[in-house]
């Protein structure tokens, strides 16, 4: 299936009025497509290298319905293959993690080193002959593997623009979370890993783009006394645009300074951030009250700040939004913390993940209902009218044509001074159709 | 184990299921200990190996104490905790219970299986969770606290769209 020049025509005429035809959220043909010319080029993020802790440990992953193993080698490298048997196809490891020098496939037999080098067939040259190349038939390597401040990201795409390009102005960002310390972050635990219904491109937005839902999906937090009856809180600020389908909303206060300077880390740590990030760098870090933002398609991350009256923490998670269809998710989340942070801090930092975020999260239970009634109120005929005969178009109109960028924000990328804007979210949709319309 | 003991603990958690069921959590948090450690760890997929655990202790979905849960049942009577308004039903299905002495002279240690399961809006499909728990059960005054509560669900990927109930 491809989109004919038709759907084409009308999705970018609609995207420049503010406009996101409905149709696409479930379309069943979209997402198959979207598998091709999205997932299968753009560069996905697999796990944290502190997953990977010693030669021969490793972790399975997915990248939508390709099963990944990713390993640390004898010499300490990073590899990932298809985790498939080169012989009958069979789902190679079933287990989350490990630590093994050898694969061996439980149906026939063959068995793969760390390198995914075949170095055993059961009978080999007795049944295969004498010349058996074993050196042909290891396992798949994914085409592209690459780590930015000790994110693994991976590509199925051979050709595609290496990590950093497309990353791009993203990596400023990215910098204040993960380079802010000495020694970067590590992963705690494992990913929390659950299953909800919704469609990847919402869920994405969510975080990269969506601020103004803060109000009312978290209104509760509002009825606890816990965060301000200001509907505007979540809006002071800078929505920012980064290209490629990234984007950030760097959320503070009326004032325009955080109550509570860097995040709420220890103070001395702070030192160790003046020396690692930039005088702009530390400025918006300095005044944030919130980083959300993700690196497209299915990467979220969000820095935020949770605690008592006296004590604030600050808690960072990543997650996958791993498509099972238009209309469902497996969510991935990763709680990660500085190495360099003291460990009582860790331990408050990671107390307060948990109520706010993850599965069990007081902010995130509300999300998935969110998310949900999208996709359930999506997929009739109304909703699904590609002649959009029903008005079955989404508003993207927010900030649209009555908002012009603020040239004094110190990062890069476009930056609105509002997080209240849909500017991230139209140019997400664009890179998308721009995506769905490649050769 | 004494029957009398056995029967007065598995009444107690039938009447905790049944309080959950019926959202009626500010009666259920009174028969928290003040001390309590409630946890639900994750579920893993590992190799088998002697001694090995498929739970992670470092990480868990949920870790709470006492004034914890409170905020969380608190949050719930809003008006706009969205994940339980309009409140989904859920049942508490409790058996296979196991007790055994505690670490205390006033204290068991009580295993039991659970099943829980949830009807959401209009749904055709029901949610579900499955697994054990490990309490430790505190007599106090004639009445049973708990004073402890691990929950292991059986899944490595949670079938439920949040977890915004208690089990």
């Amino acid at each position: 299936m491809t989109l004919t020049q038709k759907d084409i025509q009308q999705l970018k005429e609609k995207m420049a009025e503010g406009y996101l035809p409905q149709w696409v959220l479930t379309d069943p043909d979209i997402f198959r497509l979207e598998q091709e010319k999205i997932f299968a080029r753009t560069w996905h993020f697999l796990g944290h290298e502190s997953e990977l802790k010693e030669p021969g440990s490793y972790v399975t992953r997915w990248i939508v319905n390709d099963p990944v193993l990713l390993v640390r080698t004898q010499t300490g490298q990073i590899k990932a293959f298809l985790n498939s048997c080169s012989h009958r196809g069979v789902r190679l490891c079933t287990e989350d993690f490990g630590n093994k020098r050898a694969f061996t496939c439980p149906y026939h037999g063959w068995t793969y080193d760390l390198d995914g080098n075949l170095i055993g067939i059961v009978a080999g040259n007795k049944v295969f002959g004498q010349n058996v190349n074993k050196e042909a038939w290891g396992l798949r390597p994914i085409p592209r593997l690459a780590s930015y401040q000790g994110m693994i990201f991976a590509n199925l795409d051979p050709n595609a623009m290496s990590l950093e390009e497309y990353l791009g102005d993203m990596k400023w960002y990215l910098d204040i979370i993960l380079g802010r310390s000495d020694g970067g972050m590590e992963v705690r635990g494992v990913p929390h890993r659950w299953i909800a219904k919704g469609n990847w491109k919402m869920t994405s937005e969510n975080f990269a783009a969506d601020p103004y839902h803060v109000q009312m999906t978290h209104r509760s937090t509002v009825e606890m006394g816990i965060t301000p009856k200001d509907p505007l809180y979540a809006s002071y600020g800078h929505q920012v645009v980064l290209g490629n389908g990234h984007g950030i909303n760097v959320i503070t206060t009326e004032s325009g300074q955080s109550p509570n300077p860097f995040q709420g880390t220890p103070e001395a740590m702070w030192p160790m951030f003046e020396r690692n990030l930039s005088p702009a760098q530390l400025q918006v870090f300095r005044n944030a009250t919130v980083l959300v933002g993700g690196v497209y398609p299915n990467l979220s991350f969000i820095s935020s700040v949770n605690g008592s009256e006296e004590y604030k923490y600050n808690h960072v998670n990543f997650r996958v939004w791993r498509p099972l269809g238009p209309d469902r998710m497996e969510i991935w989340v990763w709680f990660m913390i500085d190495r360099a942070f003291p460990e009582s801090y860790k331990e408050k930092s990671y107390q307060a993940f948990l109520r706010t975020f993850g599965a069990s999260g007081t902010l995130e239970q509300d999300d998935t209902e969110n998310w949900a009634r999208i996709v359930e109120a999506s997929g009739g005929i109304m909703a699904r009218d590609k002649s959009l005969s029903y008005n079955n178009v989404l508003n993207y109109l927010m900030g649209f044509g009555n908002l012009e960028p603020d040239a004094n924000f110190p990062g890069p990328g476009v930056a609105y001074p509002t997080t209240y804007t849909d500017a991230v979210a139209r140019s997400m949709h664009e890179f998308w159709l721009d995506l769905m319309t490649r050769e | 184990m004494n029957a009398e003991v056995h029967h007065s603990i598995a009444q107690f958690l039938y009447r905790e299921a049944y309080l959950l069921d019926y959202r009626r959590y500010l009666e259920w948090l009174e028969l928290l200990a003040d001390d309590i450690v409630y946890r639900m760890p994750v579920r893993v997929t590992t190799v088998n190996e002697p001694g090995s655990t498929n739970i992670v202790n470092d990480m868990a979905y949920v870790e709470e104490t006492k004034s914890g849960l409170t905020i969380r049942a608190q949050r719930l009577f809003t008006k706009s905790a969205w994940a339980e308004n309009p409140a989904p039903r859920q049942r508490h299905f409790v058996s296979n219970i196991r007790v055994e002495a505690g670490p205390r002279e006033n204290e068991y240690v009580v295993r039991s299986y659970f099943l829980f399961k949830r009807s959401r809006s209009s749904e055709p499909g029901t949610e579900e969770l499955f697994g054990e728990r490990e309490d430790i059960l505190r007599q106090v005054d004639g009445q049973w606290r708990i004073a402890r509560r691990t929950v292991y669900p059986d899944q490595a990927v949670l079938s439920v769209m949040n977890l915004s109930m208690f089990l």
